[in-house]
């Protein structure tokens, strides 16, 4: 135990100590946000004021645009509702062209030219242009165009039609002598809210922020996983290429070895989730008041008991991890080898991360059933499960009694391949060579 | 005389070849017990048999009477490969080798900043490793071998990479444990170091001990027969005296083995005739020339440093 102890004391202290530590510890935060946040402001910056002219064939739109035009806030939250919180909406000024008295056909031409960066001065540049035919009410088979520069332009466009087939329809409708009090009744649409049954009869809400949390447990769960792994990888071929492991191997087992560096490392990981907890605390306080005040209700979703499973999966999640990479550090004879080595290994453990949406939206399926039963992949799925629907009780209890025999048998095989791979320096054993190990000692 | 160590009937393999078969013999407290033979004779791995980096495949190694693992924390190694953590600080590097060994380090610092200052380290003992030289970085790894007062030491090559200066030092350093009733095994293979710091010999050849017990047993076993000559003149005619079986001839000095039944007054005389003689001496042969004679092979070695 003692030297157990010696061996995490000294990975956590020799860690700490470096420079690179206090950067990464103290800066990844930053980053992190930084990665979060400069795409989505980006992209608002990016969506900001379109300028679209409505070229109207039927010369019946002119309301119907210029309330869009002047920000149409029902119609725009909706819009915002649907797509979630985050989802850059932008604005359009619409500039409302009657062609009732023209061909459309021919009068396109000089608005199209306005959309070119350059040939036109900025103030009469267009983003878009959408041309409504002049048959638009009686033939219900023809179609709006929309030109614009950028293919991709989809959320401009996908907003423009909406607001114009809302006006259309509700034009229509007055065509057919419903009083204008009716038509509000008949078009208001009606929004969706998910409500989860749980067996004790609950209800709780959520939806679309249950999406999100499990996206982001998910990666708390792997991420940290493989951040240390790939540490403990490195920490043991550098100790085989500083020759120290022999010292090691003749003082203690090689199970007290592999504890030792595989606990040092998870105190590391702890001292640095603290740091972030403590500076990120309060910014995830309010970030939970702001999504509550957008409509999402998270502490349904937000247990307690979610927080305790979090805490059971991501040491269970962490320590086959590690194992494994602590394994792979003891049989490559470099950091470059290793990495081929476990790069394919890790792309099995990451199927779950690859399978997330049937598993999400089907929390119960066999296929989610097998998955979170099989203890690799146990971590990640049956945390899903448990955050989005509840799963029963005996497949729970088999997940963690099958997950916790899998580490112990792993850990033990880990700590063969380790003494055997230590000292073999040089070339990269082969497979026949491991399995020699694991049946020998 | 207390037994400390004993192996019986050792036997290793590396795949298809056997690097250790059969090996056994004893070390007692108070004694140096030299390891001898050549590169790849299985030196380090019956070395790592004891310090139980490695499980022997057969035979029992026994420390202090009980199993290697039971008794690894009165075992202090210089493995060959030497090797420390080259980003770690000296001092702190000795206290973690003599945690790993079980002992506290709150306890074990003023032991470590003893053996720094007899290594004339003292004043780099908050440097990290890899800013020694190398030489200096071996006298750690030899001072965490020794810190935390093993009953056993174990070197594997302890001369290997040390300076003439250092290889004094350690030699005096390895007679003052013996004396306070530590045993010490070495392996080497150097000879003419071997001769002059052990008290016990185990030498072994392609997995085997070939002779073993009390250096003057191991030398006188290879009889009195071998005559050292110095001179003056041309000695290249010694070689083919009917006397002498075999013979070292340097260009005023000459090493030979008598036949057997050969007259050492004879040789001589011959000598006197045809040489200006300087020294003539009948002497037990070398650790060397035993090494040689019992391994079978005539072919001068390369000479031992």
């Amino acid at each position: 135990m003692r030297k157990l102890w010696a061996v995490l004391k000294r990975e956590y202290r020799e860690t700490v100590r470096k420079p690179s530590f206090l950067i990464m510890t103290v800066l990844a935060p930053f980053l992190f946000g930084a990665l979060m946040l400069v795409p989505a402001l980006l992209a608002t910056r990016g969506m900001g004021e379109r300028k679209v002219a409505v070229l109207d064939g039927t010369g019946r739109l002119r309301t119907a645009v210029e309330s869009l035009a002047g920000g149409a806030p029902g119609e725009r939250s909706a819009f915002a509702r649907g797509r979630g919180a985050s989802a850059p909406t932008g604005r359009i000024v619409a500039e409302y062209v009657d062609l009732f008295t023209v061909d459309p056909k021919n009068a396109v031409g000089p608005y199209l030219e306005r959309l070119s960066l350059e040939r036109t001065p900025k103030e009469r540049r267009l983003d878009g242009v959408l041309l409504v035919p002049a048959d638009a009410f009686e033939r219900p088979l023809t179609h709006l165009t929309y030109f614009s520069r950028s293919a991709a332009d989809l959320l401009a466009e996908e907003q423009l039609g909406r607001a114009v087939n809302r006006a259309l329809q509700r034009e229509r409708l007055a065509a057919r002598g419903l009083p204008p009090s009716e038509l509000e009744l008949i078009l208001a649409p009606l929004p969706v809210e998910t409500v989860q049954v749980t067996k004790s009869g609950q209800e709780r809400r959520g939806g679309e922020g249950s999406f999100v949390l499990a996206m982001l447990f998910l990666a708390l769960l792997f991420v940290p996983s493989l951040v240390y792994g790939q540490e403990v990888m490195r920490g043991v071929i550098q100790e085989k290429t500083d020759r120290v492991v022999e010292l090691l191997v003749s003082s203690m087992t090689p199970m007290e070895l592999l504890s030792g560096k595989i606990l040092g490392m998870a105190a590391i990981g702890l001292t640095q989730m603290a740091v972030w907890v403590t500076m990120g605390g309060s910014l995830a306080v309010a970030g939970l008041s702001e999504a509550r005040s957008a409509g999402f209700d998270l502490s349904t979703v937000l247990r307690p008991s979610i927080a305790v499973w979090f805490v059971v999966f991501f040491l269970l999640s962490y320590l086959v991890t590690v194992g494994v990479y602590a394994a792979g550090g003891a049989i490559a004879g470099s950091e470059k080898e290793a990495q081929q080595v476990l790069t394919p290994v890790m792309f099995v453990f990451l199927v779950p991360w690859f399978l997330m949406m049937p598993i999400l939206t089907n929390p119960d399926s066999t296929l989610s059933v097998v998955l979170s039963l099989v203890p690799i992949y146990t971590p990640m799925t049956m945390f899903i499960r448990l955050l989005v629907s509840e799963p029963p009780a005996w497949q729970v209890a088999l997940s963690l009694v099958l997950s916790v025999a899998t580490i112990a048998g792993l850990m033990k095989a880990s700590a063969k391949i380790f003494r055997a791979g230590l000292l073999a320096t040089g070339k990269r054993p082969t497979i026949p060579e491991i399995w020699r190990w694991l049946k020998e000692a | 005389m207390t037994r400390v160590l004993s192996l019986h009937d050792v036997v290793k393999h590396y795949g298809a070849v056997k690097a250790v078969d059969g090996v056994s013999f004893e070390v007692s407290a108070g004694r140096i017990t030299g390891l001898l033979g050549r590169n790849g004779a299985g030196k380090t791995t019956t070395l790592r048999m004891i310090t139980g980096v490695l499980h022997p495949d057969r035979g029992r190694v026994a420390l202090f009477g009980a199993e290697v693992e039971a008794a690894r924390d009165r075992l202090g190694y210089l493995p060959e490969e030497r090797g420390l953590y080259r980003k770690m600080r000296v001092l702190d590097h000795l206290l973690f080798l003599a945690e790993i060994k079980g002992r506290s380090p709150a306890a074990m610092r003023p032991a470590a900043e003893r053996w720094l200052a007899r290594f004339e380290l003292l004043e780099k003992r908050n440097a990290k490793v890899e800013e020694l030289s190398k030489g200096n970085q071996q006298k750690v790894q030899l001072a965490g071998a020794l810190l935390f007062d093993p009953d056993l030491v174990v070197l594997d090559e302890p001369g290997s990479g040390l300076d003439p200066v250092n290889v004094v030092l350690v030699r005096r350093l390895l007679r003052e444990l013996a004396a306070e009733g530590k045993a010490i095994l070495l392996s080497t293979h150097q000879m003419g170091e071997a001769e002059k710091l052990c008290d016990e010999i185990v030498l072994v050849h392609a997995g085997k001990v070939v002779r073993s017990g009390p250096l003057a047993e191991v030398k006188a076993s290879g009889g009195r027969d071998a005559v050292h000559l110095e001179f003056a003149g041309d000695g290249a005619f010694l070689t083919e005296h009917p006397a002498v079986a075999s013979a070292r001839v340097d260009t005023n000095r000459a090493e030979l083995r008598l036949a057997p039944g050969g007259d050492a007054q004879e040789v001589l005389a011959a000598a006197a005739a045809r040489l200006r003689v300087l020294r003539f001496e009948v002497v037990a042969p070398s650790l060397e020339e035993v090494f040689l004679e019992a391994v079978g092979e005539t072919a001068p070695p390369e000479v031992a440093a």
